[in-house]
């Protein structure tokens, strides 16, 4: 079955655009035909990842057995998509080249920009947790776009092409060309069908993402030709320039480590303003909470769900394999300590909205924090947590939208304070509210606790001394704070005496949760259930890529000698734990 | 009786020099042609299609033209090796493209001395690429400029189209005076005005030569001037937005292409022939301040304006600054490594692409005889104008740079350049391009505001005046052509960015563009 992978990658990603381009041009004449193609899109894309999905675990499952040899020895390993479009035999580098740069230097083939797509344990929850989340964005927005539905539609699937491409890409300018993309079709739907100010919104989300790109574009450029300065080869593949990257730093000439060093910590800078941009990191996520509050549902779903996941996805690619040494000596200190004081902040500032969107979105800057927190434990349990915990946050932030929508639709207001003992009216809404609420806090049995248990154990297991306690202290105090508010949200919102806003009688009456809206909601909880129930499938699938990814950090790590004993640090001691 | 000597150069000149310069020369025959013809008839589209044939055939006999198997080594005005190959095809190019913009713009009785003029510019920019001695590129230049001097005045209508015209003619004669001077401290060091010759005496003799810096510096105000670089840029606001919307799209791509096909040109001869490889050469710092410079005030003065044809202006000057970090990095990289001259005949060719087709749709959206003024006269085109909008939009995000346009592939391809330029550097000067290349980002950043403000206008806001679309078929056609460029060098640029790289390699020089 894994011959017909390739092709299933590119339908994967080609549907969605041939869909938007049908969507825009039907739906001019038929209005209800544009939201009815968009759902076939939508659900066609679905089927697809499961046959993905169903094809490449195994596969991935088998590959845990090569885990115990990648500690201890000393052979590069970098990573290895599977159902790589237009190889021979779906595992070796693409021959589809979109761009060959011509190289004046001869001895290698004109370097190639190359159509290079893959599947390997980082991306490929990820691709089935855009596919996934892309069926409750459809569907919310059923009744309440009404104008220029097919716009909206078309420029849903396109985003869904631009999150999907981030994902699958595994060469260094496809994937900042993905990246990019993403912002466009974002950029109309808040613009144009988004709240009050939603023009201010569109623009601040597009321009501070921009820059924080552009650097990062220099970032990845200048690595590219740091590697192509001093072995001559100019690839843009990014397994590749892992290799490259793991081989130049074994070289033992001090001069060359020193043009290393350098060289890692600007490109390791550059590339993390845009990441930490799109995570988004403390002081850089002012964009944030009025592109949430300003978009509409489906938006912020996608949002929140998919889109903050590409910069934690970008450093987990990217950064840490490229630039393991400025990752240990800059990276920690820094994007720890962001890291750390987001999830305060970004709790605290939570805690204090009376808006219900701005409050979650402001959630979401504590829990991206958290995610962040596990990455840089630079071990595998910590990555394994921050890549859960990544799922984990778009299912239930993405659900808390949701269900926001959903109240947002009745009452046409989203303050606190209008609301009180809405569980009295709306059984089915607040049962589901509470379920995603728990989810997003921690509770065992659900989805949040695996990721968080998970990234805290990474965290402890940092070895800088009193720090890595701190830094699990700030994290789990986090968690309380996220209980908190989550919980005041829920006493004044659901329940107590019943208060609810100002109805308007032609809208008819109203009603609990549609079938449309149970179908909207209903599998979100059902995947956070399942998740928290029984993840080791999930985990299992991710641990040969995690393990490397660690390996080649603690190598460094360990490697971080005095100059005159490198030569006699032969082999680094058992990095995994 | 002429010695042997004295014959065989004259034989070898017109072989070498008028064989070469054939198409220019029936280009310029047809102009006079069509200049007579417009005193008995007043007809544009007669004189619009008299020109559009005269530029088709010009092109075949170009086409068509067996090069002297011996030119590498003649002392010849002409050269037909591969830039000269490239620079006239992108002059061809553009000539059509700017004829179609015209087609309907023109009042009728002086479409002919319109059209005439733009034949005449056309064979000025060809013979740019082609000229191979210092006299005949500055000729060349004239020959670009003077056209251009009576097509910005010919429209006559008002104050402030003449206001422009003489403000241009004035810096334009300036300048150029300023660039012979330069050509003439150079001539006084070498001793000869041939290309060749000279990237040879200065290659012996070394850097250091106070004449020859003040020459440099000349040269490059004699031609920053075209390619609106900062000091030299404060007439092209006024003029852009004293003259009408294809004048501008004229004023915006023409001098570009004049302005850098003479750089690089005149580069191995002048700008990167005796340098130490490493070090910080001191024309390599002047073009790094001309680009960083231009670069900034295009982008921080786009963002004040409201005037479409103001804003358009400083896109363009940012633009040029663009390219202009391209050339910084040839002037580093001499040769070595991910070349800067490719990147910047890349960006050249992007960049007339999307800023000829903005300009058309500005045309394209005109009501009546009311050109498309302010930032505001763009508001609700989204609705009112989908196809129009949609195309606006592709060149906007193509300006901006975002992926999938043409303007991307050349942004990433200049920081390419900038960033190998920076590996070259040596200890002490490390960090210099890296810089530049930040400059370039944050400038890209900035520029989107401004770009990105209209995206927001068109679709955004709501029309506050009905448009109706008073364009042609030449003007769509312009729009349709580079939309399709846009993108085909945004997706698919393999195959033009190899055959720019085959043009500008420095081997190209002894290479015929139509080697057997």
């Amino acid at each position: 079955m894994l011959d017909h992978l390739p092709t299933m990658l590119l339908v994967m990603l080609g549907l969605p655009v041939a869909a938007a381009v049908v969507v825009a041009a039907a739906g001019a004449r038929v209005p209800s035909a544009a939201r009815a193609i968009a759902l076939l899109a939508v659900v066609l894309n679905l089927i697809v990842t499961a046959f993905v999905v169903k094809d490449v675990a195994p596969v991935l499952h088998e590959r845990n057995s090569q885990i115990e040899k990648i500690a201890g020895d000393n052979r590069i390993r970098t990573f290895e998509p599977i159902g790589v479009p237009g190889s021979p035999d779906g595992r070796a580098p693409t021959q589809w080249s979109l761009l060959a740069i011509p190289v004046s230097s001869t001895g290698f083939s004109p370097a190639m920009i190359s159509f290079y797509l893959g599947v390997d344990g980082l991306n490929l929850w990820l691709i089935a947790l855009t596919n996934f989340l892309m069926l409750p964005s459809v569907l919310i927005s059923w009744t309440t776009i009404r104008e220029r539905a097919n716009e909206y539609y078309a420029w849903l699937l396109i985003l869904q092409t631009g999150m999907l491409g981030v994902f699958l890409a595994f060469d260094v300018v496809l994937f900042y060309v993905f990246f990019e993309l993403t912002l466009v079709p974002l950029f109309f739907v808040i613009g144009i069908w988004g709240g009050p100010a939603r023009r201010e919104a569109a623009r601040k989300f597009f321009l501070f993402t921009l820059a924080g790109s552009l650097i990062t574009l220099l970032g990845l450029v200048g690595l590219v030709v740091a590697i192509h300065f001093k072995t001559g080869e100019l690839t843009f593949a990014i397994p590749r320039l892992v290799e490259l990257m793991q081989l130049q730093l074994r070289v033992p000439d001090t001069e060359s480590i020193e043009f290393w060093r350098t060289v890692q910590l600007v490109c390791f800078l550059a590339m993390s303003l845009g990441f930490a941009v799109k995570v988004p990191l403390f002081p850089v996520h002012t964009w944030l909470p009025l592109a949430h509050v300003e978009a509409p549902t489906a938006g912020s779903v996608l949002l929140a769900g998919v889109l903050l996941k590409l910069g934690t996805y970008a450093f987990v690619r990217l950064c840490l394999p490229l630039v393991p040494d400025a990752v240990i000596s800059v990276g920690v200190p820094l994007i720890g300590t962001l890291a750390a004081v987001g999830v305060i902040y970004g709790s605290l500032c939570a805690f204090s909205q009376r808006d219900i969107k701005k409050m979650v979105a402001y959630s979401s800057v504590a829990h991206l924090g958290f995610c962040m927190l596990g990455i840089f434990a630079l071990n595998t349990v910590g990555l394994t947590g921050g890549l859960l915990q990544m799922i984990n946050h778009g299912l239930s932030t993405g659900g808390l939208f949701l269900l926001v929508g959903m109240l947002y639709d009745r009452y046409h207001t989203r303050m606190m304070d209008d609301y009180s003992g809405v569980a009295a009216r709306l059984k089915l809404l607040a049962i589901a509210m509470v379920i995603i609420c728990l989810s997003s806090v921690g509770m065992p049995f659900l989805n949040g606790f695996i990721g968080e248990m998970l990234i805290l154990a990474g965290v402890m297991d940092m070895p800088i001394g009193l720090g890595a306690f701190i830094l699990a202290a700030v994290g789990a105090a986090g968690l309380v704070l996220g209980a908190w508010y989550l919980f005041t949200m829920l006493r004044r919102v659901f329940f107590g005496p019943l208060n609810l806003p100002h109805h308007d009688p032609n809208q008819g009456p109203v009603s609990d949760l549609t079938l449309r809206e149970l179908a909207t909601i209903v599998p979100v909880i059902a995947a956070c259930l399942y998740i928290g129930l029984y993840p080791q499938p999930m985990i299992a699938t991710t641990q040969r890529d995690v393990a490397l990814i660690a390996d080649i950090v603690q190598t460094r790590q360990n490697l971080r000698l005095p100059m005159d004993k490198l030569a006699l640090a032969a082999q680094p001691e058992n990095p995994i734990r | 009786m002429l010695p042997f000597a004295e014959l065989d150069a004259v034989s070898q000149s017109l072989r070498h020099v008028f064989a070469l310069a054939i198409p220019e020369a029936f280009l310029l025959v047809a102009a006079c042609l069509i200049y007579l013809g417009g005193t008995v008839r007043a007809s544009r589209s007669l004189w619009a299609s008299a020109a559009l044939t005269s530029l088709l055939l010009a092109f075949w006999l170009f086409w068509k033209q067996e090069p002297p198997a011996d030119f590498a080594v003649s002392v010849s005005a002409l050269t037909p090796d591969r830039l000269s190959g490239l620079v006239h095809i992108l002059a061809y190019a553009g000539g059509v493209l700017l004829l179609f913009l015209f087609w309907n713009d023109v009042p009728d009785e002086r479409s002919a001395d319109f059209f005439a003029c733009l034949l005449i510019l056309v064979a000025g920019l060809s013979l740019v690429g082609g000229a191979n001695d210092l006299l005949t590129m500055f000729l060349a230049l004239e020959l670009i400029s003077i056209p251009t001097y009576v097509l910005l005045y010919l429209p006559r209508s008002g104050e402030r189209p003449q206001e422009a015209a003489i403000k241009y003619f004035l810096l334009s004669i300036f300048s150029s005076a300023v660039l012979l001077f330069g050509f003439s401290y150079v001539y006084g060091v070498t001793g000869s005005v041939h290309l060749s010759a000279i990237s040879q005496r200065l290659s012996a003799m070394g850097s250091g030569s106070e004449l020859l810096r003040m020459a440099t510096v000349m040269i490059v105000a004699g031609l920053a001037f075209r390619i609106t670089a900062v000091p030299f840029h404060f007439y092209a606001p006024d003029v852009f937005q004293g003259v009408s919307n294809s004048l501008a799209a004229m004023l915006s791509v023409a001098p570009k292409l004049a302005g850098f096909a003479a750089l690089v040109r005149l580069g191995p001869s002048l700008f990167w022939a005796a340098t130490d490889v490493g070090g910080l050469s001191q024309t390599t710092l002047l073009f790094w301040v001309l680009a960083a410079l231009t670069m900034t005030v295009g982008n921080v003065l786009g963002l004040l304006q409201t005037d479409l044809r103001r804003l358009l202006a400083y896109s363009s000057i940012a633009h040029g600054g663009y390219m202009l970090v391209g050339l910084a990095a040839a002037t580093q990289l001499r040769g070595d490594g991910l070349r800067g001259v490719d990147a910047v005949f890349f960006y050249l060719v992007a960049y007339a692409a999307m800023t000829l087709g903005a300009f058309a749709v500005l045309n394209a959206l005109r009501a009546g005889h009311c050109d498309v003024q302010t930032i505001d006269d763009l508001a609700g085109v989204g609705r009112n104008q989908p196809l129009l909008a949609l195309a606006l939009m592709l060149f906007l995000f193509s300006l901006i740079g975002l992926p999938l346009t043409a303007g991307f592939a050349g942004k990433l391809l200049l920081f390419l350049s900038a960033l190998s330029a920076e590996e070259q550097l040596a200890e002490g000067s490390q960090g210099v391009f890296a810089l530049l290349a930040l400059i370039g980002a944050l400038n890209a950043a900035a520029g989107a505001y401004y770009y990105l403000r209209l995206v927001g206008i068109m679709y955004l806001r709501e029309s506050v005046k009905p448009q109706a679309s008073a364009s042609g078929w030449p003007v769509r056609l312009t729009v349709a052509i580079c939309v399709v460029l846009t993108l085909a060098l945004g997706i698919y640029p393999t195959r033009v960015v190899s055959a720019i790289h085959r043009a500008v390699v420095p081997e190209s020089a002894l290479v015929a563009w139509r080697a057997p």
